[in-house]
Parts: C-alpha cells; structure tokens; sequence
C-alpha cells in the first residue's frame, strides 16, 4: 500500500491511473455510456467522417465508431483479466510449489514451463480454438497458460532469496508450518514484484487479446472490440485510410498507461530485475537448484 | 562435439581443451533439456487433438453416416487406440516426414506445410535481421550517447513500440507505400526461385513490420547491458591505454554487452512467429502461420497439430542455435 502510495506520487503514475480509470468505467458502464447502438448500421452515413450525428465517424457498413471503441472496452478488459487471472494462479502455485514440494517436481515444474515459453502465443491460441471451438474462455485460458511463466519465475526467483532468510529458517525452527511462513513472511514481500510483473503482464495480455481479436477469436464479431474494429477496417482503407488510427490509438493509450504503472511500482518499490526467460543451462540466468536442495 | 571431447587434440593447449570440453558438456545439456521440451510439448500438441468434442470421422463423413460407417472411419484414422500409442506412432510418421492428411482436402499435411514454410523462412528471417540490425545501431548510439538527445530519443521510441500491436505497424506501411505512395505490393507473395526482387518487394514491408516490436526490445536491452559495459574498469583501462574508440567499442565493450541482448533474441523467435499470424493474415502471405489459422477455422485438426509441431521445432532448433552461440561467445556463461 505505501509503495502504491509513493508510486502515485509520479506525475506519469497519475495520469496513468486516470486513463485506466477512464478505461474501468467505459468497460463497466460502456453499453449505457455509448451515444448510439454498436451494432446499429446507418446506411445513409457510411464511411462518413467525424461529424456532430457520429462523433468519430462511421465505418464501411455505417456503424458508428465512438459507440464501438466505447462498447468494445469491456470484452478487451475482460479478456485480459481473464488472461492475467490464469496466468497469476498457475504461475504462482507451480512456482511457490517449485520450492517446496521435491526435486521431481521442481525439475518437472521447470520443464512445463520451458515448454510453455516455446509456444508462440497466437499460433498456439489459434491451434487451440481450432481443436477446442471459438470462445472467449478456451482463448484467455491459453494465453493466460502461455503467460504463468512469467509468474513462475518471477514468484519463484523472489521466494528463493527470501525462504534462505534467517528469519525464515528460524521460524522453521519453532515448528511453522510452510503454509504459516507463506502468509506470514512470504507474501507481503512478494507482493509488490507481482503486481509489478501483472502490469507488465496486462499490457502484453491486452496487445495478445487485440492481435487475436484481429484474427475473430475469442469474441467473435458484429460484437465490438477494438482488434475486430481494426480488421473491419482493413478492407475500407482505400477509402478511410485514417480510421484505423482511432482504435489503434486508443490500444497504444491504454497499453501504455499500464507500462506506465509497472514502471512507477518497480521505481518506488526499488525491486530486484528478474529475468523471465527461458532456462539457458550454463548461462547467468539459471536459478540455482542448491537452495532448495537442503531442505 | 563429443567426438573433439573424448580426444583432445595433442599439443593443444590444457586450458583450451578444458574450454572446449565445457562448452561441449554445455551444449549436450542444452540438448537433453531440449529433448525434454519436444517430447512435452509434441505429446501437449498430439493430445490437445484428442481433446476436441468434435468427431472427426463424423466431421469429414457428414450428416449421413451411419455408426458402422464412423467406426470403420476412426480405424482408419487410428482413432480407437490409446492416446499413447497413438502420439508415438504419430511422432514416428513425423520423423519419416508423415504428418498425416487433411480431414478436408485429403492433401498430405507435410506437403501443405513444406510449401508454406519458404515464406514463415522469409519474413522471420528478414524480420530478425532487420531487428538486429535496427536495434542493434539503435541501441550502440543510444549507449554512446549516454544521457543525450539522442539517447532519450531512442527510450522514448521503445516504450511507444512497446504498446503497439506488431500487426498494427502493418497496416499503417500498407496505407502509406501501397495505398498512397503505390510503391509496394500491398500483399501477395512470388517465391525467391521465381523472381528474387519480386520476392523482396513482397516480404520488406511483412518482415520490417513484424521486426520493429524485437527491434525496441534488442534496442533497450543492447543500450542498457552496454552502459554498464561501458562503465567497467577494464573499458576505462583500455580507452586510457590509447585504444581507439572504435576498437574498444568492437573488442572490448560490445563482446561483453552482446550476452542480454542475444537472451533476447532466445524469447524473440517466438514472439515473431506469433507475430507472423496476424501479419501474413494482412498481407495475404500463404505461410504456416495462415495455415493454421485457416485449418483453425475448419477445425481441420491433423494440419493443425502438423504446423504446431513444425512452429515448435523450429523455435527449440533456433533456441538450441542461439544458446550454443551465447555460450560460446559471451565470457559470462563460458565460466
């Protein structure tokens, strides 16, 4: 909390929080904030312009383009949460269990998650749907499977240094349970390079979310969403070459801002860099096992 | 590799061969981990096949099929053996260069793919050495102009990459060379044997979009590994030697700040080919990529777990490349 606090005191950090803000009630309350119908088609002003009828103009079948971008936020926000939701608790019981429950299953936990991080996200949520059905939750559960080792390693990387502390070992000592320590000592001081790394992890979710709602999976289109309003208008560039800018924009606003916050933490929490990438035996980044060996 | 392990080479020097032999062992245990991670993912790839709701015998034989007609069906596709069976005869055929057929064109699923791979070659080719080239020049000027306009320029250009979707940079080169300038085709694909500048005019404007969320990474990460380089006693040392700049940059400082960068590239590979989906969809690339995703929409799930297992391979064959390189080139990871 008091990291939140300092953290808010950066003048990037305010504004920030403001745009998601304004992002968090448009999601919330977009389908009654919206001027017109999303799905509505105004035959007799397509591709028309910004005008004082359509605020941002209307796209190739007449739809008006405030209305979606409006409309759209929420499937976007939700999908991400969903996403982020996954990749969170799958990333944070494998890894917290990594430590704790044997080499066999650290060595195993390792290598699911190695595998993981060789799956290219859209190729293996396109693979997915394509065995599985279209949907917005068999998509999120994917991405959100492709995100935890993010979550992993760094839950892991910051657990392994605290659980060597004296403290810790002491507590063992008078007979804590792991589940004591966990809460107790574990959790508050993992907290903050979580949040930080589930900003991080909620702007890339976002772009995953968008670029996959380009391609009309998970919410599939007429529904709004801003990827789905880039592909629409994709085919009317010729006419409107502008109009892709204005969900374009709105992605970049948005990401941004979240990039914006995971800074402002990591700076005023002053936190250790973890790296998350994939093991490279022999190389700098390999966490070493011997930590957990002694126990 | 083993081979120069087990017999060292007479006369070469002892620290040389205990060099050599640790970067071997290294590599062997990249294999292994990388072994590992084909078995796991291609059985993950094989099973999610078995997951689907949808039978596929019933799929292709339509509405009229009798239950004779579907159990005759999923015995000719393999489909009443246990799933273990069934992945390693799977993976066997793939060996062969067998992937099986469609469910809807009856097309062998290694042909479609052999013909479609060229182009995912092409552009992720291109795209990383546009992202290594961009982001390596961007990065080097940013760390030598440490703090300057140029310097804060560079950052400032990252982070607004950072929030853009790759495929979004996509479109906007189609609006601008295609659609206003009429310079570049604004899709479409001719192979290299047929006509090679054709093909470049075809794959510049996919790669280079695709290139430049890498490129900001590689930036960053090549100015901020190279900083601190810059920073160390042994630079100092030599630039007070009288080294030339050029030469301490080259020799001394690049060689140590290289390591991040090339990391970088490690988690990049996937991030292209993931990227590739929704460019080759723009541009209208016949790539593995817009293979998938059009077996996707048919749920046509033998090509699906085909092009799954080739994208896999080749990003564990480019990790085990790049891994190889990091720990021969990088003093960090020799130790």
């Amino acid at each position: 909390m008091r990291t939140l606090r300092r953290a808010l005191r950066l003048r990037s950090a305010r504004l920030s929080a403001v745009v998601l803000a304004v992002v968090a009630v448009a999601a919330v309350f977009g389908h009654w904030l919206a001027p017109l119908d999303p799905l509505a088609q105004d035959s007799a002003h397509v591709l028309s312009g910004p005008s004082a009828g359509h605020l941002l103009g209307t796209d190739g079948i007449g739809r008006d383009v405030l209305s979606r971008l409006v409309a759209g936020t929420s499937s976007s926000i939700v999908a991400t949460l969903e996403a982020v939701g996954t990749a969170l608790l799958v990333g944070i019981v494998l890894g917290i269990g990594s430590l704790w429950l044997g080499r066999g299953y650290e060595w195993a936990s390792l290598r699911f998650v190695d595998s993981l991080q060789t799956l290219p996200y859209v190729v293996f949520v396109v693979a997915v749907v394509g065995v599985l059905g279209n949907g917005l939750t068999q998509a999120m559960l994917a991405i959100g499977l492709l995100y935890s080792p993010i979550f992993f390693r760094v839950s892991r990387a910051a657990s392994l240094a605290l659980l060597r502390a004296q403290y810790v070992e002491a507590a063992e000592l008078f007979g804590a349970s792991r589940l004591w320590i966990l809460r107790t000592h574990l959790w508050s001081k993992i907290l903050p390079t979580i949040a930080v790394t589930a900003a991080q992890a909620s702007a890339e979710c976002l772009l995953a979310v968008q670029s996959l709602s380009f391609l009309g999976i998970g919410v599939q289109p007429p529904a709004p969403t801003w990827g789905g309003m880039l592909a629409d208008d994709l085919s009317f560039l010729a006419q409107q070459p502008w109009a892709p800018f204005i969900p374009a924009l709105t992605i970049m606003i948005t990401v941004g801002a979240l990039n914006a916050i995971a800074d402002a933490i990591s700076d005023s929490a002053d936190l250790p860099v973890v790296d998350s990438s994939p093991t490279q035996p022999g190389s700098v980044q390999e966490v070493p096992d011997a930590a957990v060996a002694v126990r | 590799m083993s081979a120069v392990v087990a017999v060292p080479r007479p006369g070469a020097a002892v620290a040389e061969t205990r060099w050599l032999s640790g970067w071997a062992r290294k590599v062997l245990r990249m294999l292994v981990t990388t072994a590992t991670v084909f078995l796991i993912t291609s059985f993950g790839t094989y099973a999610l096949g078995a997951l689907s709701k949808t039978n596929p015998a019933a799929a292709v034989l339509g509405e009229t099929a009798t239950p004779a007609d579907i159990t005759r069906m999923n015995h000719q596709f393999g489909l009443d053996r246990p799933l273990v069976v069934q992945y390693a005869t799977w993976l066997g055929h793939a060996f062969t260069g067998d992937l099986g057929t469609s469910y809807f064109t009856s097309i062998p699923v290694a042909a479609s793919i052999r013909q479609a791979l060229p182009v995912d070659l092409g552009i992720t080719g291109l795209a990383a050495l546009f992202a290594v080239l961009i982001g390596g020049t961007a990065g080097i000027a940013a760390a030598l102009n440490g703090g300057g306009r140029l310097d804060r320029s560079v950052t400032a250009v990252c982070s607004v990459l950072s929030t853009i979707p790759g495929f979004v940079m996509g479109i906007v080169l189609i609006v601008v060379f295609s659609a206003t300038l009429r310079i570049l085709p604004a899709g479409g694909y001719v192979s290299f044997g047929t006509d090679p500048v054709q093909w470049f005019r075809c794959l510049l404007m996919p790669s280079f979009a695709l290139s430049l969320t890498l490129a900001a990474h590689v930036a960053r990460q090549l100015r901020t590994s190279l900083v601190a380089t810059l920073r160390e006693n042994y630079v100092v040392g030599a630039t007070v030697r009288g080294l030339s700049r050029r030469r301490v940059l080259l020799r001394h400082a690049l060689r140590n700040a290289l390591g991040p960068a090339l990391g970088i590239l490690t988690v990049g590979v996937p991030a292209l080919l993931s990227g590739s989906v929704p460019t080759e969809r723009i541009f209208n690339l016949p790539g593995v990529a817009l293979l998938t995703l059009q077996s996707s929409e048919r749920h046509d799930i033998p090509v699906i777990q085909g092009t799954l297992l080739v994208t896999v391979t080749t990003v564990l064959v480019c990790n085990l490349v790049l891994g190889a390189l990091l720990a021969r080139f990088t003093p960090q990871a020799r130790r």
